[in-house]
């Protein structure tokens, strides 16, 4: 067969040693011909191009190295499963199989819990912004509600009087870990006394019954000692609380923010050398747990994961679907997965596996997506073998937060499917098509089209 | 009014305890049917009014007079008098401070007999009170002596019951000083009515002994005839259903203490004849008193420890007793957090064997069994490598060893097999030696005192150690490697299934349960708390009832209804029913619906628990199921099996013995206090007033 004609050009030779930032250009090409036993052609023959693939097995393991890595040390550890980060039914469902509670922060996702069949007493309820009619439902269902604000104190007052019983509420605390940035925006500030202002108020009120305290120190935190930092400040404001106004504390709340191993952008180091093990966090959290709790009270310790257990679980299939070159001499491929399907994309560089094992020598790439615009961008600067059109690129770890952040813009959104335990293959959303899109809307009868035409 | 219904009470108690029994009911038929002789009647309640006084001139403890304990051998002195003689002032002084004396010597002896022997004064008082009386008389002419004169008694049942059956009931007549066929018959009855199992002794006592003297002496008339063979009753009642817990080993013992006894009867009316004294109930005093003590002291399991108002009771709180807590009193927590495998057992395949056979070793094993990822080659890749020791017991750490390195894989320290290990003193008395930790991760030191779940170090692989895990073992004394005892772990789930105390076998995987706070608070119940609760018979209202928190002289605590007392009390990770005094059907309805309360709040963990037949099933159905269990102790006990279904949600079913039918029963505890609701088959129970109590 006749080679397609290519314009000459430049590229430097790289020996396929490794460079000293762990990477070896030349072997670092890797090939991906299955995710848990099903091969990418057979996905894509039967579900299409682009998909989305969750592996189950991926999923349950995850999780069950992150909770026993905890549960191992300490006696009560209630894992929460944050719905932000992905909640897809299956997915929720099969973490709810593995003993996670549901952590939601909106009406919707409590309205979701709920619909997926977890009672109340199984949804831990955070979030800024609880409108009444769902924080009256939750109280009443016995969901345990983190207050965020001065405001949800009086809210809550308000539907606790209404329902005439005293409602157990956590609050959200945040406080300084020695991590910048500082997340200050959630709850009640530890250092300047606004935390026992709120308990003080809670008191005043005499309608609800503070149990629990919460806090979120930020999101993709790689300092296992600011976990450390945290807990200890939990533990002895548990204790103050305890002694100052009488309240049992029974749960500790450290939030959520275990990273993935995924490769956030400006880092240089691969995830594995870059990140603390999932062992050095328990290790931590638990000796500080350890150090500060009087003997023999084990607080719950409640944890709301979502990336640390999904991340790598996800996988994205895009096919090439085009190349270009660009005027500063490097490849462009053009894929039909963009920024719309991979929110993340701004904030990590994913690892990208082809589908075969193509000839050629690496060379540095582009790849975009399919949208009219210039930020859709799954990867600014790849070192990859001359693709063919229809290759497919396999893009992870992409489980967190790309299934509740895309966008639905100028395409349908694909399938998503999850390879079960068993082998089997499960679509678990199917492919969008226009009337998913425009079944909300409503044409005033004065715009219809069709009269126009008939006229 | 108050008051006197407490003397009441507690003279007609003292009646009750003649036949071993607790129930003024009981005591009031005696005490009526002590007139049947009137004379006997006057002087028995005289005697005891006298002791009763006395006490209370001496400003004794109200507890010990309910009891009639002190007094029933001052009735008895007293029925002795009124058989001899007829009543006048004369007499009525003699009973008054034969009262007195008996009572003095009654306390005396209970005292001595309890502090030195932990055994019982029975009725040793009486014999020798009344034995002295009898010699006494003799010298006391003014006394008028009755009874050479004729007694009422019912001549159609004196003529025509055969000889061998009048033989029994005289007997039993015999023990209050009627020896007629009527007052047999009346105890009988009252014996029957109130204790199958006493009644079944009775019976085996009386024609066991009279048959052995028939065999000695040849005829089956004077076998019959000797009124002091109601030794033979008391002897059997006593050992077979009082002081031994109903079995059919004590039944035997019972019998052996007929003959025995039968021999001293005779030795002490050959005695006493000489002097005109009969043998009272020295022959049973002595028989039963010497037998307990030799009982206790080799430790025969049918020992009673706690005795109730009836044999049957007796036997229902020791059978479910046994099967609701199993285990040994050496109870520790598992050392660690979290779910774990045990490795090796008590008298284990490796190294726990001999004096070294009470220990455990405990590794942490993957869905696949394996104790490590990867190969294996490295310490880190055990899963229990580092992972926190907690202290298993509440105590004073004695000794610390923590600088012995942790050996590679496929190495081990033979010289210091112990490796790393701390030992801890428990002030129940024994010491809980850890072994294996990593070097220098042990965060205690000598003198420290832990409680249960301290943290002590981190799991390594020091000593003679395979690969990183932890050995616990119970020693008799400080040395490390001295003898090891038994004991058992308390407050874990394996397989989902809560365990309070117990031992889990080679290869399960245990996870120790600590009490959740959340759960535990709203059961931490304090005194003068009161709960009010709507009654409900098929989602019809049927009243309502309130409860309120009491504690006990012993200090345990219970929910008093003023009918009945449901006593609880929290022990590790469960919260407990322990028993019920009185009768109160709602308190029995909480007892059924979960007689033990895991404190944990994770879904779908079942429990196994055993409820006695006095909760578990009806009177009648109760008499008989009681009187076979005393023969096969299987029947005993009423299943339960519960399963926590939500946080604070409990669901269980009650297997009720002999019957074919389960309760289905369901508690929910309040979200902030107490329980909320429970149900039991179709009635229900709902909590509509707390009250705290006086601040």
């Amino acid at each position: 067969m006749k080679k397609p004609y290519e314009k000459p050009v430049i590229t430097k030779v790289e020996t396929g040693l490794m460079n000293k930032f762990g990477n070896a250009p030349y072997y670092a090409r890797k090939v991906r011909t299955a995710i848990d036993g099903v091969s990418i052609d057979a996905l894509v023959q039967q579900f299409g191009s682009p998909l989305f693939v969750l592996s189950e097995r991926q999923l349950r393991e995850n999780y069950r190295k992150l909770y026993r890595a905890f549960a191992a040390r300490y006696p009560n550890v209630q894992f929460g499963w944050s719905y932000k980060t992905n909640y897809l039914q299956a997915v929720c469902a099969v973490l709810h199989q593995e003993g996670a509670f549901a952590e939601v922060v909106s009406l919707m996702e409590y309205e979701k819990a709920r619909r997926l069949g977890i009672p109340g007493e199984k949804i831990i309820f955070n979030g800024p912004y609880k409108p009444v009619e769902i924080l009256e439902q939750a109280a009443a269902e016995g969901a345990l509600i983190n207050i965020d604000h001065f405001d949800e104190i009086a809210d809550l007052e308000a539907v606790a009087k209404k329902l005439g019983k005293q409602i157990r509420v956590g609050i959200r605390v945040n406080m300084d870990t020695g991590i910048y940035p500082q997340w200050s925006r959630f709850g009640f500030n530890l250092e300047t006394g606004q935390v026992m202002d709120a308990v003080k108020r809670i008191q005043a009120g005499g309608h609800l019954v503070l149990t629990g305290l919460h806090c979120h120190i930020g999101t993709f935190i790689m300092e296992p000692d600011a976990y450390a930092q945290e807990t200890a400040k939990l533990v002895q404001l548990k204790y103050s609380i305890e002694e100052h106004f009488g309240y049992q504390i029974e749960f500790l709340d450290i939030g959520g923010g275990l990273p993935s191993r995924n490769r956030l952008k400006g880092t240089y180091l691969p995830p594995e050398i870059l990140l603390p093990s999932v062992e050095e966090y328990a290790e931590k959290i638990t000796q500080a747990l350890y150090d500060h709790l009087k003997p023999g009270d084990f607080p719950t310790l409640v944890l709301e994961n979502g990336r640390a257990i999904v991340d790598e679980a996800g996988y994205l299939i895009t096919t090439v679907v085009a190349s270009k070159r660009l005027p500063d001499g490097r490849k462009a491929y053009i894929a039909d997965a963009g920024v719309n399907l991979l929110f993340t994309a701004f904030w990590y560089k994913f690892t990208v596996e082809m589908d075969r094992d193509l000839p050629g020598v690496n060379e540095s790439c582009v790849i975009y997506g399919p949208l009219c615009m210039n930020i859709d961008v799954l990867d600014e600067g790849t070192s990859l073998p001359p693709l063919e059109r229809g290759t497919r690129l396999i893009f992870s770890p992409v489980g967190a937060y790309n299934q509740t952040q895309w966008m639905q813009f100028i395409e349908y959104r694909p399938s998503v499917v999850m390879v079960m335990e068993d082998g089997t293959v499960e679509v678990i959303r199917e492919q969008e098509d226009l009337s998913d899109i425009e079944r909300r809307e409503r044409l005033p009868e004065k715009l219809q089209l069709n009269s126009i035409a008939a006229e | 009014m108050k008051a006197l219904t407490a003397i009441v009470r507690a003279v007609l108690h003292s009646y009750a305890e003649i036949f071993f029994l607790q129930s003024p009911v009981v005591g009031a038929i005696l005490f009526l049917t002590t007139f049947l002789n009137p004379t006997l009647g006057v002087a028995g309640i005289l005697s005891v009014l006298a002791a009763y006084a006395f006490a209370k001139f001496l400003k004794m403890d109200k507890t010990f007079l309910e009891t009639g304990f002190y007094t029933y051998n001052a009735l008895l002195v007293g029925l002795s008098i009124g058989f001899l003689f007829k009543i006048s002032v004369i007499t009525i002084f003699f009973v008054l401070v034969a009262g007195v004396l008996t009572f003095v010597v009654s306390v005396l002896l209970a005292n001595v007999f309890g502090t030195y022997f932990r055994l019982p004064i029975l009725s040793i008082p009486f014999a020798i009170i009344s034995s002295v009386l009898y010699l006494s008389v003799s010298r006391y002419t003014n006394l008028f002596v009755t009874s050479l004169y004729p007694k009422f008694t019912l001549q159609v049942l004196e003529e025509n019951v055969p000889y061998f059956l009048a033989g029994y009931f005289k007997s039993l007549g015999a023990i209050f000083f009627l020896p007629n066929v009527l007052a047999g018959c009346i105890f009988a009855l009252l014996l029957f009515g109130t204790s199958r199992i006493l009644f079944f002794l009775s019976l085996v006592g009386y024609y066991t002994g009279s048959a052995f003297l028939f065999i000695l002496k040849g005829s089956w008339y004077a076998a019959f005839a000797d009124l002091s063979n109601f030794n033979f009753i008391l002897v059997a009642m006593a050992v077979g259903g009082v002081f031994l817990i109903p079995a059919r080993q004590s039944y035997w013992i019972a019998l052996v203490a007929v003959l025995l006894s039968t021999l001293v009867l005779s030795a002490t009316e050959v005695f006493w004849a000489a002097y005109g004294v009969p043998a009272f109930t020295l022959p049973f005093n002595s028989i039963t008193i010497m037998l307990l003590y030799v009982l206790g002291l080799v430790g025969f399991p049918f020992v009673a420890q706690v005795i109730r108002k009836t044999p049957e009771e007796t036997l229902d709180h020791f059978l479910t007793f046994q099967k609701r807590f199993p285990g040994t009193l050496r109870t520790l927590h598992l050392p660690f957090a979290g779910e774990w495998t045990v490795w090796q057992g008590f008298d284990g395949r490796w190294t726990h064997k001999g004096q070294l056979k009470y220990a455990y070793d405990f590794v942490i094993t993957d869905e696949q069994g394996k104790t490590h990822t990867e190969d294996g080659s490295e310490l880190q890749h055990y899963y229990a490598y580092r992972k926190p020791v907690l202290s298993p017991v509440r105590g004073r750490v004695v000794t610390v060893v923590s600088h012995l390195p942790d050996n590679p894989i496929g190495q081990v320290d033979r010289e210091n097999n112990w490796g790393n290990y701390v030992v801890i003193y428990d002030l129940r008395g024994f010491y809980v030696e850890i072994s294996h930790f990593a070097q220098d991760s042990l965060k205690v030191r000598e003198g420290d005192w832990v409680e249960v779940g301290s943290f002590l170090g981190l799991c390594g692989n020091s000593g003679y150690s395979p690969q990183p895990h932890i050995h616990v073992q119970v020693q008799r004394t400080a040395e490390v490697g001295s003898p090891t005892l038994p004991f058992s772990f308390v407050s874990y789930v394996a397989n989902q299934e809560f365990h309070a105390n117990d031992l889990p076998p080679e290869k399960s995987k245990v996870r120790p349960v600590f009490a959740d706070s959340a759960i535990a608070n709203r059961l931490s119940f304090y005194l003068d708390n009161t709960f009010t609760y709507q009654v409900f018979d098929q989602d019809r209202q049927a009243g309502s009832v309130s409860m309120t928190v009491k504690m006990a002289v012993d200090g345990t605590f219970y929910f008093d209804t003023g009918k009945g007392k449901l006593y609880f009390g929290r022990d590790a990770g469960t919260f407990y029913y322990y028993r019920l005094d009185g009768r109160d059907p709602h308190l029995q309805m909480m007892f059924s619906a979960a007689p033990r309360i895991p404190l944990i709040a994770e879904k779908d963990i079942r429990f196994t628990d055993f409820l006695p037949l006095k909760i578990s099933v009806g009177t009648f159905r109760r008499s008989v199921l009681l009187f076979f269990a005393s023969f096969h102790h299987a029947v005993g006990t009423s299943r339960f099996v519960g399963t926590i279904r939500s946080r604070g949600v409990l669901e269980g079913t009650v297997y009720p013995v002999g019957s074919a039918t389960p309760i289905a029963t369901r508690v929910v505890l309040d979200d902030i206090f107490g329980i909320r609701e429970i149900r039991v088959g179709d009635r229900k129970m709902v909590l509509v007033e707390t009250t705290f109590g006086e601040d």
